[in-house]
């Protein structure tokens, strides 16, 4: 059955789509109060950022008078958004839609989702650490003063699948380092040399073949062994991640091998991806370069990369600091919905029965 | 036994786990930020019926292990375990509790189902599409009400609860899915 029959026969479920239309109230409200502007950005791309982890969607733009050009989906409004902060925007957001293939199959993802990001000027990331804090209590206290029976409630307090979180701030905060010495035993500087990495692994009794890498060993004892713990009661600011991971994040000027770079997990659900922004464009334009032959390598669909961002960096990003949240999971958090499709009125997986 | 990888793991399936036989209960692919791809499955020990979870790497490799069905009929409950019998051979299999997951609530004796056998031991049952069970409990639908989609609750047989549309009674045969638990027609 699709989502419209089931409203149609069980109306009472209304509610819980409704919770979309008030966070995104909320989410409005609270950047109008702190004056960033609200741009629009483009979906259809004609260069995206070069990412290799990530699946694009590829169209075709038709042109009476030239050849037909290749398209593609935007995969986050990052790169507009950092062209309009070079071009003298200062502080900004944009609530957009964005597009990753590959993404079926899963109760966290849909192929096209919400996503919000924010840009502040002249900050880093503990500053976005704070507007997280911030944020996440401003939407739940906006939705406990416009739900009946809700009012009295603590505005610090939320209750998702039968767990309660208390979103007052501060959060935990956490180091990939102490995340991986506190519930897996592992010591970091270790683990950060790949050879060791694979003896650790093979010894916890996961698989490593000749074609694993560094990053799966990484993200395999993460999601078995760390993850789970994570936002359990009160949010979880994870944050100094592998300098590997995150194609457009600032290294840490006093540990060069980790980067300036936090996610935030709240009852399992990883809610936010955050980074000090690199502002130097030789090292932009070389981590694009490995990042295209890395999606050669996966024989993944190919593309040029904006080369128009590098000259946004040439003329220069002012030091900032950004992130992007997935709101649809907001949505979850704030619905008490299990799956992401729950939130939509259309998910993906009924549109491609 | 064949060696199969992540993207031929299904729902239903059953596969070797750091040397125990394991039911694949549910399935489903992450995508860390910045990461590759990996399968999250939740794997249900055959031999103490425990559930945990493990997140392959995408394109990992396991034993898929050969799992046969054979009809047998529901005798009763054992302590915490359901008695079938094999129609052909007459001999009687131990199912725990913790193997039957949600199906133990449609369960009727003397009903067949196809029990999934492992080696020589009764290591489930394959859920039907569809069951069908007595109404034995049921209020009246309000009267004058007539809008499409209202629903109530009723009992069934083996006792379990169904929201079903108000003209059904006590009495009625229903059919039910028992992965959804959601009624599907008056029989």
């Amino acid at each position: 059955m699709k989502t419209w029959q089931m409203l149609n026969k069980n109306p009472q479920l209304w509610q819980r789509y409704f919770i979309r239309e008030k966070v995104i109230t909320a989410i409005r409200t609270f950047f109008f109060n702190r004056q960033f502007h609200e741009v629009e950005t483009p979906l259809l791309i004609a260069r995206p950022p070069a990412e290799s982890y990530l699946d694009i969607f590829e169209t075709t733009l038709l042109d009476r008078n030239r050849k037909p050009t290749k398209a593609y989906l935007s995969t986050s409004p990052e790169v507009p958004l950092k062209k309009l902060i070079v071009a003298g925007l200062g502080n900004c957001y944009a609530l957009t839609k964005s597009f990753r293939n590959m993404e079926t199959q899963s109760t966290l993802h849909n192929p096209e989702f919400t996503i919000l990001e924010w840009y502040r000027v002249g900050a880093d990331y503990r500053d976005i650490m704070e507007d997280c804090e911030e944020l996440l209590v401003f939407i739940n206290t906006y939705l406990k003063r416009t739900t009946p029976g809700e009012e009295t409630k603590h505005p610090e307090e939320l209750v998702y699948q039968d767990h309660h979180v208390n979103l007052a701030s501060p959060w935990e905060r956490l180091t990939i380092v102490e995340a991986f010495a506190k519930w897996a035993h592992i010591d970091f500087d270790n683990f950060l040399r790949e050879p060791t990495a694979r003896h650790i692994a093979r010894k916890k009794g996961y698989s490593v073949e000749k074609k694993t890498t560094w990053e799966e060993l990484y993200n395999q004892i993460f999601l078995n062994e760390i993850e789970p713990h994570l936002g359990k009661s009160r949010p979880t600011i994870l944050y100094e991640f592998p300098g590997v991971m995150g194609a457009l994040a600032k290294k840490k000027s006093s540990d060069l091998r980790f980067a300036e770079r936090f996610e935030f997990y709240i009852e399992g659900l990883e809610l936010g991806d955050c980074y000090s922004e690199l502002t130097d464009w030789k090292e932009q334009k070389e981590r694009f370069e490995n990042e295209l032959k890395e999606i050669k390598r996966l024989g993944k669909t190919m593309y040029d990369y904006d080369h128009n961002f590098i000259d946004a960096l040439k003329i220069g990003l002012p030091a900032c600091s950004g992130i992007a949240v997935g709101v649809d999971r907001l949505v979850m958090l704030f619905a008490n919905a299990a799956r992401i499709q729950d939130t939509l009125l259309f998910p993906a997986d009924e549109l491609f029965q | 036994m064949s060696t199969i990888t992540t993207a031929q793991f299904k729902k239903g399936m059953f596969i070797e786990f750091k040397d125990v036989p394991h039911l694949i209960t549910d399935m489903q692919f992450v995508n860390p930020g910045k990461g590759s791809a990996f399968v999250r499955t939740k794997l249900r020990s055959l031999k103490t019926g425990k559930v945990q979870e493990f997140t392959f790497k995408s394109g990992e490799s396991a034993e898929e292990l050969p799992i046969n069905t054979r009809e047998m009929q529901y005798l009763y409950k054992e302590s915490d375990s359901y008695v079938f019998m094999d129609n052909f051979s007459y001999e009687q299999y131990n199912i725990s509790e913790g193997l039957l997951e949600g199906f133990i609530k449609y369960l009727k004796p003397n009903d067949a189902y196809q029990v999934l056998v492992y080696g020589e031991e009764a290591v489930g049952i394959r859920f039907p599409k569809k069951v069908w069970l007595k109404v034995t409990e049921a209020e009246e639908g309000a009267k004058g009400n007539t809008a499409s989609g209202a629903t109530k609750t009723v009992v069934v047989e083996t006792g379990a609860v169904i929201t079903v549309p108000l003209f059904i009674k006590f009495g009625d045969v229903i059919g039910i899915d028992p992965e959804t638990g959601t009624y599907l027609e008056r029989g």
